[in-house]
């Protein structure tokens, strides 16, 4: 059996969710063991995924300009994406901010929070810009599996990544499907 | 009715005629999601998830009668792909992101969504903001939760008789509204709390009980609310492994109030912020002192032959029985109450009649299970109301009669020309009395003062004012200790509650209270009502069944 590379990125999220991936523990021996090469992640610090990923996990919803980049380069390289976690499957917990205008959010972030004394809106050209929505990373590339849970168990990303190892369509079901 | 044949999944059943084909289907043990349909709500089919397939035609399983030659389908990629469909636009209309939401864990939209195996949004969601009314004092209505089910409607009306709850707008700018859109804690809403209870979602809950932790989690307690003499069925979610209680629900089965709840019984029970009174204190000349529990028995025990009691009708029939057996026949009752006209009818028989008449009682601010019976016939099933009082009553405004009780005379003219008249009435005076038990063609339903008032009477408490060298004083009310001349007597208080009255006693006594005791008492139907015991005392408290059976002599294990 080749090895099959698995990419991860990590947009507007927690970082929970790989967490949850280190999570596995022994697992991820077990799963390396039979093929599984872990490529460009924010745990090994490689941004950019190889050419011919086979297996591109996505944490985190959509909310800049950046993110929006990334999850289409994820697309363009990898066979199959998963998007990991509630922020990359619902848009999760960044979304509350879907109801304010970005304007008002930031200023309310840097300028007249309570603790801020002459804050200042970062305006660097190197940040990226906030999309006037967050959004499911679905919402914006097509996505082949999900794995939704705040953060979902290590038992559920273990779960799926052994079924695409072993050739089959992986389906959560009873305690490996919450959405929290 | 001869049973009709239909064909369900190709196997041919023979079904009666008046079901539904939800009822049937359950019936066969065949599983169907449904999420408006509330097994004691009137069908509505407005959630579309239980749909099935008819002949090719896909019909919603809670509303269809079943008819002969019927070819019901339940699993046919129609109606699956038509549920999911349905469930992901019900998942995707407003905010039912569960991380936000407080009934996660317990919410029906939720295990739907575990069911059909829902592991991401097919349709762009949160694009629109709900308001959120927190204008209520107990309940919280957040309408980005709100899947329009409509059982807040139609509990509220068809069972809670209320009529509160309704909605506005149409399609997806629908609104669960109270009155004409007015926020909930300033609307005509009595907190009866039954949306609450109903709401599939997170978008009506309870405030008290949020976060304080799921059903899974607690114990489920049936008993009966003791805080009136109407004694509402009542389940008591008590968190597993701690004293304390999480929520409590009307009991759909209870055949006093059957599901329905008022105020006091959901809410005030929980609220209860009356300062206690703790310990047992005897006065000397420097004030209160604590003594102990031995002490007291033997400091009772003295004074018995002097003494005398007096008793409210809050104590239980265990206690009242106990009472009796220390004090023979010198026991009275602090209120005086009598019971003119006995009633000859059941809560549940109160249902359904043409002419109800409402004598004395505000029946949204007082035995409010009985108002949800009447109010519900009254302008759901266009029975006739009236009402008769001496001050504002706020049933007024829904009656089709409103006399003052001075004309009497008048009113009861009126009535005699009904049928199937029930009178609901509290006390009166004897001239009323004589007119009102000259009706024939009336049922009557008396509505006690206290919770226990008919154990009094049927253990022959009568009041009276005398006075003795010793006065022992049991209960919850004690207002009428003021009427009582207690001046030179040494006087023994056992009551829960701290109150500026109670001082001038000479022995206070702290008794358990609402959840930490257990008894029964006979409710306004005469029947006997158990209450449980579901709390352990929160506060240094004697139990006062366990105390009388220890002056008896007789040990009673402490638990």
């Amino acid at each position: 059996m080749g090895k099959i590379k698995v990419a991860s990125i990590w947009c507007e999220g927690c970082s929970g969710c790989h967490m949850s991936f280190l999570d596995m523990d022994e697992r991820l021996v077990e799963l390396i063991n039979k093929g599984l090469e872990i490529n460009a992640t924010p745990i090994t610090d490689l941004k950019i995924p190889d050419e011919g990923t086979d297996i591109g996990i996505i944490e985190g919803a959509v909310a800049t300009d950046h993110h929006e980049e990334e999850v289409k380069m994820m697309r363009e390289r990898c066979k199959f994406i998963v998007a990991l976690g509630d922020c990359a499957v619902f848009g999760g917990i960044p979304t509350m901010r879907n109801y304010v205008p970005v304007e008002e959010l930031l200023e309310r972030g840097y300028i007249t929070t309570e603790s801020t004394v002459q804050g200042k809106i970062p305006s660097s050209e190197e940040i990226g810009k906030h999309l006037s929505k967050v959004k499911a990373v679905n919402e914006v590339i097509k996505v082949d599996f999900y794995i939704p849970g705040c953060p979902p168990s290590a038992d559920a990303i273990y779960y799926v990544l052994k079924e695409i190892l072993e050739g089959r369509v992986p389906k959560l079901e009873g305690e490996l499907l919450k959405y929290e | 009715m001869e049973n009709i044949k239909i064909k369900v999944n190709g196997n041919e059943v023979e079904v009666s005629p008046g079901k539904t084909v939800l009822q049937v289907l359950k019936e066969l043990g065949i599983h169907v999601p449904v999420l408006c349909h509330y097994e004691p709500l009137m069908p509505q089919g407005s959630c579309r998830l239980c749909v099935v397939e008819d002949r090719g035609v896909l019909k919603t399983a809670c509303t269809t009668p079943v008819e002969p030659n019927m070819d019901i389908k339940t699993d046919t990629p129609n109606v699956i792909n038509s549920r999911k469909l349905v469930l992901q636009l019900l998942f995707t209309e407003r905010n039912h992101y569960c991380m936000y939401c407080e009934v996660t864990g317990e919410c029906e939209l939720q295990d739907l969504g575990y069911e059909f195996g829902l592991d991401h949004f097919e349709f762009p969601t949160y694009e629109r903001k709900f308001p959120v009314d927190n204008s209520h004092p107990f309940i919280l209505m957040d309408h980005n939760r709100c899947v329009l089910c409509r059982r807040c409607v139609r509990a509220c009306s068809e069972v809670a008789g209320h009529f509160v709850l309704g909605e506005m707008e149409r399609g997806i700018d629908t609104m669960i509204i109270a009155d004409m859109d007015t926020p909930l804690g300033k609307s005509t809403c009595v907190s009866c709390g039954l949306c609450a209870q109903v709401c599939p979602t997170g978008a009506i809950i309870d405030k008290r009980s949020a976060y304080l932790g799921r059903e899974v989690q607690s114990d489920v307690i049936n008993t009966n609310c003791d805080l009136c003499p109407v004694g509402c069925g009542i389940e008591v979610y008590k968190k597993k492994g701690a004293n304390f209680i999480v929520k409590i629900y009307g009991d759909w089965n209870s055949d006093v109030s059957q599901g329905v709840l008022c105020k006091v019984g959901r809410y005030l029970s929980l609220y209860d912020e009356k300062e206690r009174l703790i310990g047992i204190r005897v006065k000397d000349d420097f004030g209160y002192r604590k003594i102990s529990e031995d002490q007291l028995i033997k400091l009772v025990k003295d004074k018995i032959d002097k003494g005398i009691a007096y008793v409210d009708g809050t104590l239980f029939n265990e206690e009242l029985e106990l009472i009796k057996e220390i004090f023979k026949d010198k026991v009275y009752a602090l209120y005086p109450e009598e019971i003119p006209i006995p009633s000859n009818i059941t809560l549940k028989e109160l249902d359904n009649r043409n002419f109800y008449v409402v004598i004395g009682a505000d029946l949204n601010r007082e035995y409010g299970t009985v108002g949800s019976i009447v109010k519900r016939n009254v302008i759901g099933n266009k029975a006739k109301l009236m009402v008769i009082d001496k001050e504002f009553n706020s049933l007024a405004k829904i009656a089709d009669y409103v006399f003052n009780i001075k004309d009497m005379s008048m009113a009861l003219d009126i009535i005699k020309k009904q049928d199937d008249v029930v009178v609901i009435y509290k006390d009166i005076d004897s001239d009323e009395i004589k007119l009102l038990s000259s009706l024939t063609n009336a049922k009557f339903l008396y509505l006690p003062k206290e919770t226990n008032s008919l154990g009094l009477q049927k253990l022959g408490i009568k009041h009276n004012n005398i006075t003795a060298e010793c006065i022992f004083v049991f209960g919850k009310n004690l207002e009428g200790l003021k009427n009582l001349n207690i001046k030179d007597a040494t006087v023994f208080v056992f009551t829960p509650y701290e109150d500026d009255e109670i001082h001038k006693a000479t022995v206070l006594v702290g008794i358990s209270n609402g959840f930490e005791r257990e008894g029964t008492f006979y409710n306004l139907e005469g029947k006997k009502l158990k209450k449980e015991k579901i709390l352990r005392p929160t506060y240094d408290t004697v139990d006062l069944k366990t105390f009388l059976s220890q002056i008896l002599g007789r040990a009673e294990k402490v638990s």
